[in-house]
């Protein structure tokens, strides 16, 4: 089943007088359960396709249908809303709230997307996820203390705690070592198969798209394969 | 889950700095307002503990009340109309105690009546601070420009004048003193409204005070220090949290990103500024009035509660708009230019 098209989107950005168009028409269908990995050189408009795609920045043209609904329509809060409920991020950096404990990261992610949970129910939630990405023994470490590939697993975690439909991974693996991006990258895939999400993710490293369903090229604002 | 009592748990060492200057600019402005209050009372408390009502002097008299000379034609008019009203006179002068050891005072003198100290001729009243100067009720005071003597009946609390204990002595003995026949004030209590007197010019109660020069320039000025430390502790709060706000840029745009509402993030700032300064009060609250209870016999500091309340939600106001105004960045804040960074 088909759960997110992106529909000749465009982008256009304007510097003073000089117009430069990123995404020129981008058409692409993404099904559930599946990895897309976006891949191309540096400018070739991956990473404004899936923040566009997100719902981070708006389109200049074309649509966005997630769940049957044009994303473009839509207002910053309608847009928000998905984005606390629907959507799950993965940064390059783990960008973790530094005054958090593991444990507090995730919980904070089930509070922002209003999860209907008891809280008892969000711990055992928390706990559950924590195991899944191997983080159960350091729930009340402070980022700090934690190591990239840690701190990586626990942004996963605070991206699937609420269930997201669609996950969004920019370059999750650019700050890690071989090993640990192999690790992070078999963890979401192992999330995108389990809880059936649809993941759209940006990578440049050629090693990890053996670990996505499709693999999309981008160049100069265009899909060439 | 409270972010804001969170943050501060973590970044203790931050807070604790925001909430010490607070505490100090909050401490200093309750001590420098108890001055002024005990300082408007030392130079005035005669006038200001009178109830409403309006003074009444001569047009000629340029706003200064010891060159007015109440018409006593006007006067006797005046007081027969108000039961409660008085004609009184102020002279600053001195007495001589029993050991000749000469006391600053000002000679009050009224007409009969219960707003003020009444006494009969060679008789007088004085305000307390005189007996702790070891003044005695049945001493015999006197003074150089008057030829009798005075006995000392009673004393009076709270009643002084240009920083000067009061002594309240009968209108003859006044106008032999000071070698006059009229009197220099009419008070009419209980007027909301002014009433308009041929020959005569109408002050409040405040206006009145403000007559005296050293009671203006004295208030002034502390009032303007107080002002300024209230204005002072609003921008800390906006410069302080301003600058939090700049090292959290990315922070505020990842929770954006994930969905944290802008209204939250306010309103983690709005808990985090109640907080600091509600610590913050409740210390300098606390010292201040203990510093009421000990303060040196001689300093001129009276702090009330009601004062200290007030300045306190000022404080709060002030703090609640410096955070604010502060806080306004974090609505530019776009979510995406946060991914584009670093690590927050």
């Amino acid at each position: 089943m088909t759960s997110f098209t992106i529909q000749d989107v465009r982008k256009t950005f304007t510097n003073g007088e000089v117009e430069e168009q990123v995404l020129n028409g981008i058409n692409l269908s993404q099904q559930q359960g599946e990895i897309t990995a976006l891949v191309g050189a540096s400018g070739s408009g991956k990473s404004t396709l899936l923040t566009i795609a997100a719902g981070l920045q708006r389109a200049s043209g074309g649509q966005i249908i997630f769940e049957g609904k044009n994303m473009t329509d839509m207002t910053q809060e309608e847009i928000r809303k998905i984005r606390a409920s629907q959507f799950g991020f993965i940064f390059q950096s783990s960008h973790l709230v530094p005054f958090l404990t593991v444990e507090d990261q995730l919980m904070l992610m089930l509070n922002v997307s209003e999860t209907k949970m008891s809280k008892r129910a969000q711990k055992e939630e928390v706990m559950k996820i924590l195991k899944l990405v191997g983080m159960d023994h350091r729930k009340d470490a402070y980022p700090a203390s934690l190591s990239g590939g840690e701190k990586q697993r626990v942004a996963i975690g605070r991206a699937i705690i609420h269930k997201p439909k669609m996950l969004f991974a920019d370059e999750p693996t650019a700050s890690l070592d071989s090993t640990r991006s192999k690790d992070v990258m078999t963890l979401i895939r192992k999330l995108t198969k389990e809880l059936n999400i649809t993941t759209l993710l940006v990578t440049h490293d050629e090693e990890m798209l053996s670990y996505a369903d499709h693999v999309i090229t981008m160049k100069d604002g265009l899909i060439i394969e | 889950m409270n972010m804001a009592w969170k943050e501060i748990k973590k970044s203790k060492a931050k807070f604790v700095i925001l909430g010490s200057i607070i505490f100090l600019v909050s401490f200093l402005t309750f001590i420098i307002s108890g001055l002024a209050n005990g300082l408007s009372q030392d130079n005035a408390a005669l006038i200001k503990n009178l109830p409403a009502g309006h003074f009444y002097m001569n047009e000629q008299a340029n706003e200064t009340y010891n060159m007015s000379k109440i018409d006593p034609s006007a006067q006797e008019k005046i007081l027969q109309e108000h039961k409660d009203s008085a004609a009184l006179s102020i002279q600053m002068g001195f007495v001589n105690d029993t050991e000749d050891k000469q006391h600053g005072v000002a000679f009050v003198t009224s007409t009969e009546s219960p707003l003020f100290e009444n006494v009969k001729p060679g008789e007088i009243v004085l305000d307390r601070s005189l007996e702790k100067d070891g003044i005695q009720v049945g001493d015999v005071l006197t003074n150089n420009q008057f030829s009798g003597e005075f006995k000392v009946i009673g004393f009076a609390d709270q009643k002084k004048y240009s920083h000067s204990p009061v002594a309240f002595i009968h209108m003859d003995n006044y106008k032999e003193m000071y070698r006059v026949n009229t009197m220099q004030l009419l008070f009419i209590p209980g007027q909301d409204q002014p009433q308009t007197i041929d020959g005569l010019q109408s002050f409040s109660i405040k206006q009145f005070l403000n007559t005296i020069a050293s009671y203006s320039a004295e208030q002034l000025s502390l009032n303007m220090i107080i002002w300024f430390l209230v204005a002072i502790s609003g921008m800390l709060f906006a410069i302080f949290f301003y600058m939090m706000n700049v090292q959290k840029i990315g922070l505020y745009g990842i929770l954006k990103a994930i969905g944290v509402k802008t209204s939250t993030l306010f309103r983690m700032m709005w808990a985090q500024m109640f907080f600091i300064t509600a610590i913050a009060l409740i210390l300098s609250v606390a010292l201040s009035q203990g510093f009421n209870t000990i303060a040196p016999e001689g300093m001129p500091f009276s702090l009330t509660m009601g004062t200290t309340l007030q300045l306190s939600i000022l404080f709060v106001i002030i703090g609640f708009i410096g955070a604010t105004l502060s806080g306004l960045q974090i609505r530019k804040v776009e979510p995406l230019q946060a991914i584009q960074q670093g690590d927050v």
